[in-house]
């Protein structure tokens, strides 16, 4: 069970709106609530299906406080798709989703980088203003070769969207690889005391 | 599509981080700062972090050690972490009812930490499919109150 065969990755300031991404997208849930922050980090799977392949895809949300910066770097190994997240209204988040893209180009050469703008329904009802325009972003993102999405998981709006993008942007190991990959995975999980299955 | 249940994963999670990777990283650093006689919480913390990765309960319980230290002598607002770590690392190492009773204390501060619920029904899953729910309801009894009042108490104070 524990077998994804796709490995994303949420990055991002704490705060950001990581949890409440992947909580909209495995659950179809938003809860409004006070922040309460994440710890270390969180995993959920989904299965998608994508051009006429199935498969499972395993997503890490992770704890956005600087008290897990040093381990991120572990979270994000391997990792075949990256979702950056920054909150539109607040511009140190963007600039800190900047740093986190540079890291995983320099460590993760394979990873593809969604850029993603979070609580776009608060822009919308003008709650709070946009910190950095629409284009600048779309600008930066496009030097980078990553892809831009705004979101909103209050409304869900665009969430659905950004992972079957993902799904359907990613290269899956070939069948061989595959089943070697399984095999790995069962032989990992008798070896520690502690598979939840 | 249908989705697989959030919190069978959890678990899962601690132990899908390379174990020798991160003992490499961290382990060195603590040592280097043990020799030295100057341990940072920093430093404790994310060996600590490691050492529950570890497939090896003497590792663990090595962790759960580093961790119960930084509880006590760390900052209110840091205890949240520590205490879900030793939740975990209790897990690990089938104490079920320790590991029952941090997450009950964390609860109690936090009730709506979602994290922590699925780590509870996680927890509880392990104790069914192990036969080991009548076990528990006598022993949380016996060894809970006190241990979560305390940690309760403890975390009270900053709220
Ligand atoms: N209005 C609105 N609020 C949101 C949205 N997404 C998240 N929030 C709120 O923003 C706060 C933080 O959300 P989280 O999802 O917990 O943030 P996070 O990035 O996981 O934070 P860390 O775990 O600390 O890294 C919560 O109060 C959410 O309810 C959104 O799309 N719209
Ligand atoms: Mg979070």
């Amino acid at each position: 069970m524990s077998g994804a065969d796709f490995k994303v990755v949420l990055l991002g300031t704490e705060a950001v709106g990581k949890t409440s991404l992947m909580k909209r997208y495995v659950q179809d849930r938003f809860h409004p609530r006070p922040h309460i922050n994440t710890i270390g980090a969180a995993f959920a799977s989904k299965s998608v299906s994508s051009r006429g392949r199935q498969f499972v895809m395993g997503i890490w949300d992770t704890a956005g406080s600087e008290r897990y910066y040093a381990m991120s770097q572990l979270y994000y190994r391997d990792a075949k798709a990256a979702v950056v997240c920054f909150d539109l209204s607040e511009r140190v988040t963007f600039d800190r989703a900047k740093q986190w893209i540079i890291e995983l180009r320099n460590h993760e050469e394979d990873c593809k980088i969604y850029l993603c703008g979070t609580k776009k329904d608060v822009i919308e009802d003008g709650t709070k203003a946009r910190a950095i325009s629409h284009e600048k972003v779309l600008q930066f993102s496009k030097g980078i070769g990553a892809v831009y999405i705004e979101t909103s998981s209050k409304t869900g709006e665009s969430v659905v969207e950004l992972f079957q993008l993902i799904a359907d942007n990613c290269e899956l190991p070939s069948a061989k690889g595959k089943e070697e990959s399984v095999k790995l995975q069962l032989s990992k999980k008798s070896e520690t005391c502690c598979s939840a299955s | 599509m249908s989705s697989l249940y959030y919190p069978l994963n959890l678990l899962l999670c601690i132990v899908l981080i390379d174990f020798c990777l991160c003992f490499q990283k961290y382990e060195k650093v603590y040592h280097e700062q043990l020799n030295s006689g100057n341990i940072t919480q920093k430093a404790q913390f994310e060996y600590a972090w490691c050492l529950v990765r570890s497939k090896y309960s003497a590792d663990i319980r090595k962790g759960l050690i580093l961790l119960e230290e930084l509880f006590h002598t760390d900052k209110e607002e840091s205890k949240r972490d520590y205490l879900y770590y030793l939740a975990i690392g209790n897990a690990r190492i089938k104490e079920y009812n320790k590991a029952l009773q941090y997450v009950r204390g964390f609860l109690q501060i936090e009730p709506g930490n979602h994290q922590v619920h699925d780590l509870e029904v996680v927890i509880k899953r392990r104790m069914e499919k192990e036969g080991l729910v009548g076990v528990a309801l006598t022993g949380g009894i016996v060894l809970g109150i006190g241990a979560v009042v305390g940690l309760a108490f403890a975390l009270a104070k900053k709220h």
